[in-house]
């Protein structure tokens, strides 16, 4: 048993070791915080720089943070997580304050009930010392050592940041040619399926190609390829387009068509347009031949506007009476003509408070409505013209290409004979018609010749039915025909966007900074091709000698930094206009550029006649 | 008499035989306080040095100062065991009858100084074994008790000295302490040749009685020691045992052999004496580490490698000290 005054001595000292053990374990826990921040810190400021030197992710980045900041709090949780033992605190005292271990033995002596009188001496004695301790400056809240260290290592990382990271330009041109390959392959995936949705094929072949089209967008969109690649991709995918529209191309029908096509609009788009621009013109305009003259007035009445706005005084009055003369005129003239121009009264009130500004502007307002107006008119004399164009019965349709037109001009043959009895004339009129179509039918295909002399021969035998059938199954085979054609287009379009891809990729420009050279209706003529900044539109140049272009491709020598960064030389080019920062050397892109114009020229894509001219540019550019 | 007033009645004493002793012996403080530590402990003490330097001087002054019988034994080539323990020699009685009685030796005393103990032989060092283990002593087939207390307080010169033999390793494990005796300092030499090359020799007194040394011996028994403490010494002689996962690296080199238990023991009863010299209650780490030198320098056993690179066991002792932590959270500290 304890004496009181040693139950007393121990419970000051006891009260005091838990003071030092609280301040302890706060102290292991701002040491444990340090610990692990300097951990923290260390992680993150080695991804740091290894994201400086190698092409790290930067999520990378966000991951080591999170796990610095993980750390200091774990370093926390762990430093003071264990609360310490009195009798552990005691030795700790013991050796910080050199107390020769007097308060460890007390404690340790006060438990044992055999220690008899050394039990109080000990007590006591280790009480005395006990008013040495002082928490605070025994465990006093400092920043340890591995404070400072850790906060070196995060300025450092922080200032590490600064620093801008290396990365390797192959590495970095690879990303970049990665990301337009992937563009490439999305918005190729994207048109084609449009293109698929919009216009069935009807052939199988065009629907394996159009679907290999779509295989081949998935793939540059999600498998990781090269340049290199993916151009092989792109060019494999172009040669299997090409040889499947070789294959539809062999067919006169379809060039023919295309030739068609290419002169004009289809017969009934026309005619609703010009029924459009009709109801238009109509609305504002009843009678559109007066436009002219009204035009002429109304720019008569502008010139005296802009007289009078310089005048003042008495000559002021008199050209502004003069000007309402004229506009009353205008007026009369444009009411007879049920044209509708609210601007003109606007003018009129301006003139009565002489406002010649307003006045002037309502005038020039009026004058564009009344330009409009011509332009419509202009269209619909011009949408007329073409409609003229149209063939006006079937050998005329046949002959012009207008497969539709004729097979149309076919369904209503087959009708007119299926459902009534027709006189001889008639017959003999349908007859001719068709003995006229028989020559322009062979440009089609034997199969619709056929058809229509076996028509005719029916007809002649008054066999009228069979003659009705065999010219609805040429009208089929005709809209078999434009099926086809749909078909080619469909392929023309998937060749438009490889040809954009191929641009794309191979320049290293996204899809939207890359022009479509325009593919469509051109597909059939091999022979010209397109070449280096030519359009669909522009014909006849592979036509042209190769002496008549020399002239137009004298070498010039461009001046200006080739190094990757520096400003790009602005060249003026017939084509695609490019600006900006260079990403890859200048060796490198003119190689590139003379390798792909190598394979354009082996290819036969160049026309013949700038064949010599883009050796050349190249050759000069190389040296 | 409580515990408080035999603490104090040791405190005294131990001054005043540090005092009386003080008036012979000029300097060597500390190969004074060890060899008393060792009296306290109850232990025997043995005095390595060259020959001049007042070790006989030391324990011939110890042996005025206690009120305890004293006998000298010079050890010499040619002393047998007989010459130490005693033995039967035929003796005519009163009546004419002859007998054979026992004739005791010198070691029936209660403090023997034996004078240079190396000079003997082997088998007469061995003769001490008994008597200071066990306190007894076995001559003409009988045995006998030895009065307690019982110290045996050797010297002798360095091993290497022409003539000498080195003690047997059974027998140095039986001293409590070993303790070297160095050179004295310049101002110790002046004070010495001032003593006793003028005037008369110092006087001094008796202060501590048979019964009283008794009493204060059980006392230093009584002085509680902590657990940690004890562990502390354990690990240390632990520590010394090479070729064992508790092994310090430099006993793995340099030690052919480490402590016996013997040395554990000599640690913990030097640092309950020292805590009492020091008005302490309990023994602390340093009373420890100051008692390791004397109490372990004599139980390693060095191999031939230390030899060959003139380390001695004081170095491995002061390593060992400074690789073994007094606890783990000194360590954390």
């Amino acid at each position: 048993m304890l004496r009181p005054t040693s139950v007393s001595e121990l419970s000051q000292i006891q009260a005091a070791l838990r003071r030092v053990a609280r301040r302890r374990r706060r102290g292991r826990a701002w040491h444990g915080f340090w610990r692990g921040g300097l951990l923290g810190a260390s992680v993150w400021g080695l991804s740091l720089a290894l994201f400086k030197l190698m092409p790290i992710p930067t999520v990378v980045l966000w991951w080591t943070g999170a796990l610095g900041i993980a750390c200091a709090v774990i370093g926390f949780i762990v430093g003071g997580w264990r609360r310490p033992e009195l009798a552990e605190t005691a030795r700790w005292v013991d050796v910080q304050l050199r107390l020769r271990e007097r308060l460890s033995t007390a404690l340790e002596l006060a438990a044992n009930a055999d220690a008899g009188s050394w039990r109080d001496l000990v007590l006591q004695d280790a009480l005395g010392q006990v008013a040495k301790i002082e928490s605070k400056k025994l465990v006093p809240v400092r920043f340890p050592k591995v404070a400072r260290w850790a906060l070196g290592v995060l300025v450092v990382a922080v200032g590490l940041g600064f620093i801008p990271e290396y990365r390797s330009s192959a590495h970095q041109r690879r990303q970049a040619d990665t990301k337009v390959i992937q563009e490439a392959g999305a918005r190729m995936l994207e048109l084609t399926k449009q293109e698929l949705a919009q216009h069935p094929p009807v052939l199988d072949s065009t629907r394996k190609s159009l679907e290999a089209l779509t295989e081949l967008g998935t793939k540059l969109e999600r498998v990781s390829l090269t340049r290199g690649e993916a151009l092989k991709e792109v060019a494999s995918a172009t040669s299997r387009l090409q040889e499947s529209l070789s294959g539809l191309g062999k067919n006169p029908a379809l060039q023919k068509m295309t030739s068609a096509a290419r002169s004009g609009r289809p017969a009934e788009d026309l005619q609703k347009r010009i029924e459009a621009l009709q109801k238009q013109l109509a609305a504002q305009a009843e009678d559109p031949e007066a436009l002219e003259d009204l035009q002429k007035q109304l720019e008569q009445i502008q010139q005296l506007a802009q007289s009078y706005a310089q005048q003042t005084g008495a000559s002021a009055a008199a050209a502004r009476q003069q000007l309402s003369n004229a506009l009353n005129a205008f007026s009369q003239s444009a009411l007879q003509a049920g044209l509708s121009l609210p601007q003109l009264d606007d003018a009129i009130a301006a003139l009565a408070a002489a406002n010649p500004d307003q006045f002037l502007k309502d005038i020039t307002a009026a004058l564009t409505d009344l330009d409009k107006l011509r332009a419509l008119k202009d269209k619909l004399e011009s949408l007329q013209a073409q409609a003229e164009k149209l063939g006006r019965d079937l050998a005329e349709q046949l002959q012009q290409g207008q497969v539709e037109a004729a097979a149309d001009t076919l369904e209503k043959l087959a009708e007119k004979l299926q459902a009534a009895n027709l006189s001889p004339e008639e017959m003999r009129a349908m007859l001719e018609e068709l003995t006229k179509a028989q020559s322009p039918a062979g440009e089609y295909g034997d199969q619709i010749a056929d058809l229509l002399k076996q028509a005719m021969e029916q007809m002649q035998q008054g066999d009228q039915g069979k003659g009705a059938q065999s010219l609805a199954a040429a009208a089929q085979e005709l809209k078999d025909l434009l099926q086809q054609l749909g078909d080619a287009q469909s392929l023309l379009a998937g060749l438009d966007n490889l040809d954009h891809a191929s641009q794309s990729i191979s320049m290293g420009l996204g899809w939207g900074q890359c022009q479509s050279r325009g593919m469509s209706f051109n597909w059939f003529a091999d022979a010209g091709g397109k070449g280096a900044g030519s359009s669909s539109t522009e014909s006849g140049l592979a036509d042209r000698p190769p002496e008549a272009l020399a002239g137009d491709f004298e070498p010039t020598k461009i001046k200006g930094q080739i190094s990757p960064g520096a400003p790009m030389p602005s060249i003026t080019l017939k084509g695609v206009s490019i600006k900006g920062q260079s990403r890859v050397q200048y060796e490198e892109a003119a190689t590139a550029a003379q390798t792909e114009a190598q394979a354009a020229l082996s290819q036969e894509k160049i026309p013949r006649a700038y064949r010599n001219a883009v050796r050349d540019y190249f050759d000069d550019l190389k040296q | 008499m409580s515990t408080e007033s035999q603490i104090q009645s040791f405190r005294t004493t131990y001054a005043a035989l540090r005092g009386e002793i003080a008036k012979v012996i000029v300097g060597h403080d500390e190969i004074v306080a060890h060899t008393l530590i060792a009296l306290f402990a109850g232990g025997h003490v043995l005095l390595e040095g060259v020959p001049g330097l007042g070790k006989t001087l030391l324990i011939r002054t110890l042996s005025e100062v206690l009120d305890l019988g004293f006998n000298r034994i010079q050890f010499t080539p040619d002393l047998m065991p007989a010459d130490i323990l005693g033995t039967n020699l035929v003796m005519e009685s009163d009546s004419g009858r002859r007998e054979f009685q026992f004739q005791r030796g010198p070691i029936f005393a209660h403090l023997i100084l034996a004078d240079e103990i190396n000079r003997a032989t082997p088998k007469t060092q061995s003769a001490m074994l008994e008597a200071m283990q066990e306190k007894q002593v076995t001559a003409g087939g009988e045995l006998r008790k030895l009065s307690e207390p019982f110290f045996v307080m050797a010297t002798q010169n360095p091993i290497d000295q022409e003539g000498t033999y080195p003690l047997p390793e059974a027998q140095l494990d039986r001293f409590f302490f070993k303790i070297l005796v160095g050179y004295p300092s310049a101002a110790d030499l002046n004070e010495v040749i001032n003593r006793t090359t003028a005037g008369a020799r110092a006087e001094v007194n008796k202060v501590l009685t048979r019964e009283n040394l008794l009493k204060l011996m059980k006392l230093v028994r009584e002085v509680p020691v902590a657990s940690h403490v004890k562990d502390y010494a354990v690990r240390l002689v632990l520590a010394t045992h090479p070729k064992t996962d508790t092994a310090a690296s430099i006993a793995n080199q340099y030690l052919r052999f480490g402590s016996s238990p013997r040395g554990a023991q000599t640690l913990i009863l030097a640092g309950k004496v020292r805590a009492l010299t020091q008005g302490r209650f309990n023994v602390s780490f340093e009373d420890i580490q100051t008692a390791a030198l004397s109490a372990l320098r004599h139980r390693l056993i060095p191999n031939f490698e230390a030899e060959a690179e003139g380390i001695t066991t004081d170095h491995v002792i002061a390593q060992i000290l400074r690789d073994v932590p007094v606890t783990a959270e000194a360590v954390n500290a």
